[in-house]
């Protein structure tokens, strides 16, 4: 359902500020999402001054520093710090991104960090993405054929038909486009989501696959599928530079040509 | 743990950009579109009921206020339409590009402005 307000419990607090005490003369100020499981107060935003002439040059940097010399309790997921496995996906200067390949010099003004949209809080700047995973595993993303194993034969793949999963292999499911979906947002709990549609387009699209038809009449749902506007807000703020919209678009495609 | 925990949240933070806005607006106008058809069709109709009813339109048409519902709805109904064709060529697999969206949106948005200049102009029997 749509519901354009956050929920009473989910209305967001001012928070703690942070001053700096470095007296350092390049300071910014990062605006952050903070809420504690542990007690029954409501989500806040808690101000950092932090000393920009100490810092590197990503986002992530400044999420580090934080946590290293203000609030060690500032909670985020974080692993490869090069754009590779996803974990830092968050809201960014009002984008999703990866904080991790996300440059904050170029964001003028105050910086604003928010887990990622429309997501339940785990704690802080984690949301729970544990729905977007059932609906990943919900397309079967593992290639299904006839052959058993026995006949000790590799399934060969021409150049050409391989170069079709480029712009979808590379995905690294962080989430930013389906949780910056509007439509998502709504139907989250039935529509598959950008993310999840462009992984069943590579599988739909792999040579290899033997039950392309399946998957296809499988994702064909008014919900599953259709709920997708075009409202570009995936391929806007996907990391990798992929685009989703472009994948739910040829499914739809593909479904109106077959 | 589920009831508990808050809601991150969306629309209020998350940063409006072209085809987002293109999106809601072409809804909220196909509506307004509507609803527009729908009181026109009911005053085509009032006509067969008397030459009064013409009048009443007329007068209203003749008002600083009709004008200004003549040329937004002009407008509204242009948008529509060139909106319409933008998502026809996505539905066709065309136009996904970030650049070519953007460009397309911005094509959209001029040309509803041009052809409603251009459906006054007509009006007025000027060209």
């Amino acid at each position: 359902m749509v519901q354009l307000n956050l929920p009473q419990n989910s209305k967001i607090l001012k928070g703690k500020y942070y001053k700096d005490k470095t007296n350092s003369s390049n300071l910014k100020k990062v605006n952050i999402y903070r809420w504690e499981p542990s007690n029954d107060q409501n989500p806040r935003i808690d101000t950092f001054e932090v000393d920009m002439g100490n810092c590197g040059p990503k986002v992530l940097d400044i999420l580090f520093k934080i946590k290293n010399e203000i609030d060690s309790s500032l909670t985020f997921r974080r692993s490869c710090a090069h754009g590779v496995c996803g974990s830092c996906a968050m809201n960014v200067d009002g984008v999703n991104t990866l904080s991790c390949i996300k440059s904050h010099t170029d964001i003028k003004g105050e910086l604003n960090i928010y887990p990622l949209p429309h997501l339940k809080v785990i704690k802080d700047l984690i949301g729970d993405l544990s729905g977007l995973y059932k609906q990943y595993e919900s397309i079967q993303p593992w290639l299904k054929t006839t052959q058993t194993g026995k006949e000790k034969q590799e399934i060969l793949q021409s150049e050409k038909d391989r170069s079709k999963l480029d712009g979808h292999y590379e995905c690294i499911l962080c989430a930013c486009c389906s949780t910056s979906c509007p439509s998502y947002w709504w139907n989250g709990d039935k529509y598959l989501g950008p993310a999840v549609l462009l992984q069943a387009y590579r599988w739909i699209n792999d040579s290899r696959d033997e039950e392309k038809q399946e998957r296809l009449k499988k994702v064909a749902d008014e919900l599953k599928l259709y709920r997708c506007h075009t409202i570009m807000n995936c391929t806007n703020s996907c990391p990798k530079g992929l685009n989703p919209a472009k994948a739910i678009g040829s499914i739809k495609k593909m479904l109106a040509t077959t | 743990m589920y009831e508990k925990n808050p809601l991150s949240p969306h629309l209020q933070i998350y940063r409006w950009h072209l085809s987002m806005i293109l999106s809601i607006a072409h809804r909220i106008i196909g509506i307004v579109n509507s609803v527009a058809i729908i009181l026109i069709c009911l005053w085509t109709i009032s006509l067969l009921f008397g030459e009064e009813n013409y009048e009443i339109i007329k007068i209203l048409f003749q008002s600083f206020f009709g004008k200004l519902l003549i040329i937004s709805l002009s407008w509204s109904f242009s948008f529509h339409i060139l909106s319409e064709i933008r998502h026809l060529i996505w539905d066709l697999g065309y136009g996904f590009d970030l650049k070519i969206s953007k460009i397309t949106g911005i094509i959209t948005i001029t040309g509803s402005l041009v052809l409603t200049v251009l459906i006054y102009l007509l009006g007025k029997n000027l060209i």
